[in-house]
C-alpha cells in the first residue's frame, strides 16, 4: 500500500525525531525532495528536537574531551562539497538527495580515513611547533625541536590509538600510541604543581622490566607539552611517579597512575 | 581562552536562545573547524558536548556506551564540519541530528552490548571535571531544562508521551504506537502536533 503524499506529510514530526524506519524512511525522503513545505517543517522540528537535547545536557566525563581532542589530530577532515558550482555537467546525483535535510550521520560509519595525507602532517607539525614556542629556555627549545618530528610521526601514524586515565592526586594523562612504531606520545593536564626539588617521571612497566620513559615537563596553559616514549614492548603499562629533580633509574615512590596502553 | 568562551556562552544563553547568538557563533566556529582549527573545535566542543552526551545517555542508558558513541559523534563533527550548510538548520540541530541518529543506530543494532575492553580499563572512576566549566554547564543546563520541562508540561499527555518515547526513548513511531496502545496514525499525528507545540513554546526560529 503506497501512502498518499498528505499522509506522508504527517511524518515530518516522526522523521525529525528519527522515529521512521525503512521502507517508509526512503519513501518520506523521496517525498522531501518534492515538498518544500515539508523540508521547512522538518527543519523547524529538528531545531525543536535539538532543544530537547539541551534540556538533558550533562557535563561529559573529562576523558571524553581528551579522547576526542587526541582523535582530531589523527583524523583527516572531509573536503567541502564543490560539485554544484564547479562541475555543471554533473547534477541530480544520488548524493544530492541526502543533502536536503539529512546530515551525514548514518552512512559514514566505519569509513574513518586511516591514512593521513601530508596536509594533515603539516598542520600537526604546526601545532607541535606552537607548543614548542611556549617552551622558555634555549636548551628546552632544542630538545623540543628534536622531538617534534618524532611526536608528529606518532600522532599521524595510521595505527595511532588514544586513551587516557586519571591520576590519583588529580590530573588526566593522555597517551597516543603507535604499536607499529613502538612509540607513544604522552601529555598530562591538571596534575598538581610540584616543588622545584621534584618531578613527574614516566615509566614503561611490563614483562621487560621497568624503564624510565622521561620526565614530564611543567604544564603550560593547564597541559604539558607532549613527551615521546620510545621502545615500548608488548605488555607495557604506563606509570607516573614523583621523583627527585632530574629523575631516577627506578621508581622510588608508588605510581600516581598505572594505565594500560590503548589497544 | 576556553574559560572566557564558557562565560560568554553562559551570558549568551541567559539572555538568548541556543539557536540565536550562539547559533551565529557556532556557524563561524564550524567554518574555522572545517579549516582544521583545533581551538575553534574546543569552543564547539564546550558548546555541544553536554547536550550530545546528555541526550545519548538518555537514549542508551549505559554510560560507557554513551561515552563511546558521543566520541564518535564529536569526531564526526570535526571530520564533516566542511559539510555543514546553514540552509540545513542551525549547527546545534545539525550536530544533534548526527548524535541522535548514531544513538538510534546503536539502539537498533545487534552489537549494542559489545564494549571495547580498554574503555573499561581506563574508566574515568574518580575523575573530577574542571569546576568552572561544570558550574557554567549546570547553570546553563538548568535554564534549558526548565524551559524544556515547562514546554513539555504544556502538551497533552499523549503528545508528551509520544514525543519523549520517540526522542529520549529512541523508539520508532510504530514502537511508540505499540507501547501506548494507540493507532499508528494517531501516534504520527500526536508526535507532529506535540513537536509543533513545543516549537511554538520554545520560540524556535528556523
Amino acid at each position: 500500500v503506497k501512502p498518499q503524499p498528505s499522509e506522508l506529510h504527517l511524518l515530518t514530526g516522526s522523521y525529525a525525531l528519527d522515529a521512521v524506519d525503512e521502507p517508509e524512511l526512503e519513501a518520506f525522503e523521496r517525498h522531501l525532495t518534492q515538498c518544500g513545505s515539508c523540508v521547512t517543517e522538518v527543519r523547524g522540528l529538528r531545531e525543536t528536537a535539538a532543544r530537547l537535547a539541551f534540556g538533558v545536557a550533562v557535563p561529559p566525563p573529562p576523558a571524553l574531551h581528551e579522547q576526542v581532542m587526541a582523535a582530531t589530530y589523527r583524523t583527516r577532515q572531509l573536503p567541502p562539497l564543490t560539485s554544484r558550482p564547479m562541475r555543471p555537467e554533473r547534477h541530480g546525483s544520488a548524493k544530492r538527495r541526502g543533502s536536503v535535510v539529512r546530515p551525514p550521520g548514518r552512512d559514514n560509519r566505519g569509513r574513518r580515513i586511516k591514512i593521513l595525507l601530508p596536509v594533515a602532517a603539516v598542520s600537526l607539525a604546526a601545532v607541535v611547533a606552537l607548543a614548542v614556542l611556549q617552551v622558555r629556555t634555549h636548551d628546552q627549545l632544542n630538545t623540543a625541536q628534536a622531538n617534534q618530528n618524532a611526536v608528529a610521526a606518532v600522532l599521524s601514524a595510521p595505527d595511532a590509538r588514544a586513551g587516557s586515565g586519571a591520576a590519583t592526586d588529580g590530573g588526566t594523562v593522555t597517551v597516543v600510541i603507535s604499536h607499529g612504531r613502538d612509540e607513544a606520545v604522552v601529555t598530562a593536564a591538571g596534575m598538581p604543581a610540584l616543588p622545584g626539588s621534584e618531578v613527574y617521571q614516566l615509566w614503561l612497566m611490563g614483562p621487560a622490566g621497568t624503564r624510565s620513559a622521561g620526565l614530564l615537563p611543567a604544564e603550560h596553559g593547564g597541559r604539558t607539552n607532549p613527551v615521546l616514549a620510545a621502545g615500548i614492548r608488548a605488555g607495557d603499562r604506563l606509570g607516573i611517579t614523583v621523583e627527585p629533580a632530574g629523575g631516577t633509574t627506578q621508581p622510588t615512590t608508588s605510581p600516581l597512575i598505572e594505565m594500560p596502553m590503548p589497544a | 581562552m576556553g574559560r572566557m568562551k564558557v562565560q560568554r556562552t553562559l551570558r549568551a544563553r541567559l539572555s538568548e536562545d541556543v539557536a540565536g547568538e550562539d547559533g551565529d557563533d557556532l556557524v563561524r566556529l564550524l567554518s574555522q573547524v572545517a579549516r582544521g582549527d583545533h581551538q575553534a573545535f574546543e569552543a564547539v566542543y564546550a558548546e555541544l558536548a553536554g547536550p550530545v552526551y546528555g541526550m545519548i545517555c538518555r537514549v542508551l542508558r549505559d554510560p560507557a556506551q554513551s561515552e563511546e558513541v558521543a566520541q564518535e559523534v564529536l569526531l564526526e563533527i570535526w571530520r564533516t564540519a566542511s559539510r555543514y550548510d546553514t540552509e540545513k538548520g542551525s549547527p546545534a540541530a545539525w550536530a544533534l541530528t548526527i548524535a541522535h541518529r548514531r544513538a538510534i543506530d546503536r539502539v537498533r543494532s545487534e552489537t549494542a552490548c559489545t564494549r571495547r575492553e580498554h574503555n573499561a580499563a581506563t574508566d574515568p572512576g574518580n575523575r573530577e571535571p574542571d569546576d568552572h566549566d561544570v558550574v557554567a554547564d549546570i547553570v546553563a543546563a538548568s535554564i534549558d531544562q526548565q524551559r524544556v520541562r515547562r514546554c513539555l508540561d504544556g502538551l497533552s499527555v499523549l503528545q508528551r508521551e509520544a514525543v519523549t518515547l520517540a526522542y529520549y526513548g529512541g523508539y520508532s513511531y510504530p514502537e511508540v504506537s505499540a507501547l501506548l496502545g494507540v493507532a499508528l496514525g494517531t501516534v504520527k499525528t500526536r508526535i507532529r502536533d506535540g513537536l509543533i507545540r513545543l516549537r511554538d513554546c520554545m520560540e524556535v526560529t528556523s
